[in-house]
């Protein structure tokens, strides 16, 4: 049975269609990555499976059971929404208790669970200190871990890296593969092609509400991201490479090739000073670009 | 219900926490009672000193210095008046009581007897604690007065020397009467004379002496006037009720631009994503909201009661007008919270309509001020209900039938008006 499944879900705002019929799976374990840019659709299609919004049509399912709005599916279901979603003027562990004790927990699970949030958001030095005095990427860290207090096996993080400093960044990046270690199930929203090839098992490309594209990101890559490129800069132009193919801009050859390394090795054998090598891998930016002609930031 | 009890401390800790949104509340409702109290009672009362009148019908020396002793009073407020206006003052609750010196009470000393009346109190039966403290003062004023009066050259000495002669030229008594009566007077003209010589005889005796005449006692007349219940007291009667509404309007407003502020932050979204129903997050608001109204309207009428003596006439009825009117403004902050998706479309809508229902409700002029066209618009604001339900508590001596159709229209549109703002809400978040 699959953690999330989600069937030909629709939701528009008057005549602006939001998300369009998408569907897919995410298998226990998985971290399933929604790759769009803003405005995709990738917020509502989350919101809709946790039951914030109503959908215009289609079926989701969590752990099997069909309304998420029902308070036992809910206290499966971990949220770190876009927004930072905190209390500025409560402390971060009086956030902690406040959210913690609406899922249900109570007295020494609760303190022990507040321990362990804190620790593992790295905030624990600062739990008395007022959410409004943190900075942005210590509130992003306490928004992901007010959202996984009660221990949900589904966590759905919703752009949870927006607007933070890279030490905060690569601390949220830990945090999630510590999640996946456990074997939680993420759903992981991003406009930031690295970070969803970093983490994400699987990855839906959606752009205006639907998805273009859904595999594994090698796949991904396999499939639309084209031939990888060589790139040698000379010293001066040598001759006896015409063979390999290629274009010419004066000194500097760029070669499309399925083996790389091989052409490398073949440039390296021919004798010639090179100044600058440079080998072009296609990426989920080039996979995004080949099938919507827009740049993820556009 | 411990959902819903979480979401209500979270929100009064909030409130508790956030400073601009507490003077709103209970600062501001507090400034605006003492500033049109002060304004509308003429700024010049004095709490600490009971306010009495004096009626001084006797016109004799002693009842003069009796009067100028009660004046000397640092426990009194005194003022002299005509018996009647007395009277009304008293019934008007614009004085606390009436001290009368009735024709030949200076002859007696004020203690009366035969054809000489004593002194009469006048005072609100329902200020029986006061009264034993006022007669307490009249009385040390009377021996105050005679002391006075007994030393060297004071009325008394004139008094028994004139009342020596007088017995010696009354042809009418016998002999032996004569005697009898001459050996009193000179007796006592004697005893005084020795009191004189005694060294701080005067200042000592005084406390033996009042003793020793308290076991007969001055004869002080208690007289009870019923206080007029028909209007206000003092300003601070309809000061306070006004500024419960403004308190309620107070926290109105904070917790609807707070339920804003948590629909724009994404808190209010996790909110409803936690495994419980919408009408428990917005119990949870409600609840809050509830709480700190009836607490800052408590607070503000606590106050008015033991500070500026604001009556309370029906406790229990002010007790169902606070929750009344409460329960109301909770429903109303809940439509407000609706009116708009930004602070700012919220505020400027909230306070429009909040305004507006104060301006013509009573929450700046009060109802007993307002001509009759006004009070008629007034019928469609619920400040005019709420201030109207809280003063049928305090002053205006409503029965529980005239208190039900204020009670109902708070109660009635309150949950219209909650029960609005959650659709809409529901409706707008889905």
């Amino acid at each position: 049975m699959s953690a999330i499944f989600v069937q030909n879900l629709r939701k528009s705002y008057g005549p602006l269609v939001a998300v369009d019929g998408i569907s897919f799976e995410v298998q226990p374990g998985e971290c399933f990555g929604l790759l769009g840019p803003n405005g995709a659709g990738k917020s509502t299609a989350i919101n809709c499976i946790v039951g914030a919004l109503r959908p215009d049509q289609g079926e989701i399912k969590i752990h099997g059971e069909a309304d998420p709005t029902q308070p036992a599916v809910r206290a499966k279901i971990g949220v770190a929404p876009q927004p930072i979603a905190l209390y500025g003027d409560l402390t971060a562990e009086e956030n902690l208790r406040f959210f913690g004790t609406l899922y249900g927990l109570a007295d020494g699970k609760l303190r022990e669970r507040i321990e362990m949030a804190l620790e593992f958001s790295g905030l624990a030095a600062r739990r008395k200190d007022r959410v409004h005095t943190y900075s942005s990427g210590m509130q992003r860290r306490l928004n992901l871990v007010c959202g996984i207090l009660h221990d949900p096996p589904v966590i759905l993080l919703d752009e949870p890296t927006v607007g933070v400093d890279p030490q905060s960044r690569n601390l949220i990046f830990d945090n999630i593969e510590a999640l996946k270690r456990l074997g939680r199930t993420i759903v992981y929203t991003t406009h930031y092609m690295e970070e969803a090839q970093r983490l994400c098992d699987r990855v839906a490309i959606i752009d205006q509400g639907k998805i273009l594209a859904l595999d594994t990101v090698s796949s991904l890559l396999r499939e639309y991201g084209g031939t990888p490129t060589v790139e040698v800069e000379f010293a001066a132009r040598p001759s006896g490479l015409e063979d390999l193919g290629g274009e010419w801009e004066g000194n500097r050859l760029r070669v499309r090739t399925e083996r790389p390394l091989e052409t490398l090795a073949r440039v390296a054998g021919h004798g010639d000073a090179f100044q600058q090598v440079r080998i072009e891998r296609a990426d989920l930016e080039a996979v995004f670009l080949r099938l919507t002609g827009k740049k993820l930031r556009d | 219900m411990r959902a819903i009890l979480t979401i209500a401390l979270k929100d009064l800790r909030l409130l508790a926490r956030d400073k601009g949104g507490f003077f709103w509340v209970l600062g501001w409702p507090f400034l605006m009672a003492l500033f049109f109290g002060f304004i509308f009672s003429g700024g010049n009362d004095d709490r600490a000193a009971m306010p009495i009148a004096i009626v001084d019908m006797d016109q004799s020396d002693f009842s003069r210095a009796f009067t100028a002793q009660l004046e000397k009073s640092a426990a009194l407020h005194a003022s002299a008046a005509p018996l009647d206006s007395a009277r009304l003052l008293v019934r008007q609750g614009k004085r606390a009581a009436y001290v009368a010196l009735w024709p030949g009470a200076g002859r007696s000393f004020g203690f009366g007897g035969g054809d000489s009346a004593g002194i009469e109190l006048g005072l609100d039966p329902s200020r029986r604690a006061e009264a034993g403290y006022l007669e307490g003062l009249v009385t040390q004023a009377i021996f105050t007065t005679m002391q006075a009066e007994f030393r060297p050259g004071g009325t008394g000495r004139t008094q028994i020397q004139s009342s020596l002669a007088s017995v010696r030229a009354d042809t009418s008594l016998s002999a032996s009467e004569q005697a009898r009566y001459t050996n009193l007077l000179t007796n006592l003209e004697r005893f005084m004379s020795s009191l004189d010589s005694t060294k701080g005889g005067a200042a000592e005796g005084s406390g033996a002496a009042t003793s020793d005449t308290q076991a007969s006692g001055p004869n002080i007349k208690i007289v009870e006037v019923a206080e007029d219940e028909s209007g206000p007291r003092s300003a601070f009667e309809f000061t306070f009720p006004a500024s419960v509404m403004w308190a309620l309007i107070g926290v109105c407003m904070s917790f609807a631009i707070s339920i804003v502020d948590e629909r724009l932050r994404g808190t209010f979204l996790r909110l409803r994503l936690a495994p419980i129903s919408r009408s428990q997050v917005l119990a949870g608001k409600g609840l809050a909201a509830f709480v700190a109204s009836v607490g800052a309207t408590s607070f503000l009428l606590l106050f008015a009661a033991v500070v500026f003596k604001v009556r309370v006439t029906n406790a229990p009825a002010l007790a169902a007008a606070v929750l009344a009117a409460s329960f109301c403004f909770v429903g109303l902050m809940m439509l407000i919270a609706v009116l708009g998706r930004t602070h700012q479309s919220v505020a400027g809508a909230g306070w429009a309509i909040l305004l507006v229902m104060s301006m013509t409700g009573g929450g700046m002029v009060p109802l007993i001020a307002m001509p009759p066209w006004m009070q008629a618009v007034s019928n469609f604001s619920l400040v005019k209900w709420g201030v109207l339900g809280v003063e049928g508590a305090i002053w205006r001596g409503f029965s529980w039938a005239e208190m039900a159709l204020p009670l109902g229209i708070l109660v009635g549109v309150g949950a219209i008006a909650f029960t609005a703002g959650t659709a809409i809400l529901a409706r707008s978040e889905t």
